[in-house]
């Protein structure tokens, strides 16, 4: 037998002295100790803990009236001479009251404060795992919550009724690329695009919308493909925008720029323009 | 059981609970000749450390007064047979009652209709009430303690769900939201904190 497996042995030995191992278990391991003098010197080592458990509950007397039962269930009549209560044998010996008296307030206390420990600390247990899970529940909501978002954002822009649309074409930095971005000036852009080159570390494209009247206009509106190069990304917009008369997507350092730098991958005009 | 009983055959016992020891097998041998006294002998030592462990595993006074019946029923019958090499009586006593209460409570948790009244159970908890100074010095208690309560939070609990609530293993890990390998282990560990740090003493 490896090492590995007596390991495993004596962690079922464990088990075994606390009776938390399954019938099944249970017999493989009495099988194995029968034979093992190792596994069993461990369980003789562990066997006195339970007794130390059962002595670890808090101490209560029994009512006085569950002697008699005892006694008669078993045939016999009442004892003459009635059971002392626990605690009088002390009495006589005056010295030891006071100190009896002490340690059994401490016990007495050390054994229930044990006792709502013990609760505490499982209670603690069962809370972690119920944080941990409504964690988890919170933000598959959150996610589900923002994803709808997103979708009525959608909905709402290509709903719109002053609804551009612009098809981007790749330029010579990425020809196979394409884009197309939804405007409205009431709800928002829509921005997809496809075949986007990854990006290198330290880089981000930033989508900008080019007007008649002003600079290229980017709100903070960066776009990161995913690992197929693909983008769907919805931006608010601000009210005053003017109508685009052209959008484009350049390659800009990661947290974007005022104002365009960078090469370009995507450019459009509206339809119909 | 009786396996584990024969691999403790080796334990000894301390010289200083020897006389205590020694009066239990003088009221087992009493209860064998049939003499009802070796029995309210037996149940004066006894019966409440057995009658606390029923209350702490059923949180029910009325069942834990019927296990205190059965169990020292079930010593008057087998009183003859036991064999003073197995061990200590209290720990034969205990183990009679801890099984029979688990089992009430394993049968009680088919029923999902019962429970058990905690704010009943919690009143008859009193802390003033002395130990059982007679079978465990004041020391040992503090010991007992100090050890128990030093375990980290997830031992205590897998222990006690353990021992005072009957579960296996498996059933801890899914009780405590934790993989079986780790409960394996915590529980390993704590048997053996609790065993070194009382060594000597029971």
């Amino acid at each position: 037998m490896t090492a590995d497996e007596h390991e495993d042995w004596r962690e079922q030995a464990a088990l075994f002295v606390l009776d938390a191992l399954p019938p099944d278990e249970r017999r493989q391991f009495e099988a194995h100790v029968a034979g093992c003098v190792e596994c069993a010197a461990e369980v003789r080592s562990l066997a006195a803990v339970p007794t130390l458990l059962a002595r670890a509950a808090p101490q209560i007397d029994p009512p006085q009236a569950l002697r008699r039962r005892v006694m008669e269930s078993v045939g016999g009549a009442p004892p003459h001479h009635a059971a002392a209560p626990a605690g009088s044998r002390l009495i006589g010996a005056v010295p030891w009251l006071a100190m009896a008296a002490s340690l059994a307030l401490t016990a007495g206390l050390g054994a229930y404060a044990l006792q709502l420990r013990t609760r505490v600390g499982d209670l603690e247990a069962r809370l972690s795992g119920a944080l941990a899970r409504a964690a988890a529940g919170d933000r598959l909501i959150a996610d589900a919550r923002k994803a709808a978002a997103d979708a009525e954002f959608r909905v709402a822009v290509l709903a719109a009724p002053d609804l551009a649309r612009i098809d981007l074409a790749g330029q010579p930095a990425a020809p196979q690329a394409a884009g197309r971005g939804y405007w409205s000036r009431s709800r928002g852009l829509m921005f997809t695009a496809t075949n986007l080159p990854e990006l290198p570390a330290g880089r981000t494209y930033q989508l900008w919308v080019l007007t008649a009247q002003t600079a290229p206009i980017s709100n903070g509106w960066l776009v990161r493909p995913d690992a197929n190069g693909r983008v769907a990304a919805i931006f608010e917009t601000p009210v005053d925008l003017p109508r685009p008369t052209a959008m484009a997507v350049t390659i800009e350092p990661d947290g974007g720029v005022p104002a365009p730098t960078g090469a370009m991958y995507l450019v459009g005009r509206p339809a119909g323009s | 059981m009786w396996l584990l009983w024969a691999v403790i055959a080796g334990s000894v016992s301390p010289a200083s609970l020897a006389d205590d020891r020694g009066a239990d097998r003088i009221a087992l041998e009493r209860i064998a000749r049939g003499d009802h006294d070796g029995l309210a002998a037996l149940y004066d030592r006894h019966a409440r450390p057995v009658y606390s462990l029923a209350f702490r595993i059923l949180q029910d006074q009325g069942e834990a007064e019927d296990i205190v019946q059965d169990v020292f029923a079930q010593a008057w019958r087998q009183a003859a047979q036991y064999d003073g090499s197995r061990g200590p009586v209290a720990a034969w006593l205990f183990t009679l009652t801890r099984s029979r209460a688990i089992d009430r409570l394993r049968a009680r948790r088919v029923r999902p209709g019962h429970t058990a009244d905690e704010s009943r159970a919690a009143n008859l908890v009193d802390p003033g009430l002395a130990p059982d100074l007679q079978a465990l010095s004041a020391e040992q208690v503090g010991r007992l303690r100090v050890a128990l309560e030093s375990l980290p939070a997830l031992q205590r609990a897998a222990i006690e769900l353990a021992y005072y609530e009957g579960l296996t293993h498996v059933e801890i890990a899914a009780r405590l939201e934790q993989p079986l390998g780790t409960i394996k282990t915590r529980i390993r560990l704590a048997l053996g904190k609790l065993r070194d740090s009382l060594a000597g003493t029971i």
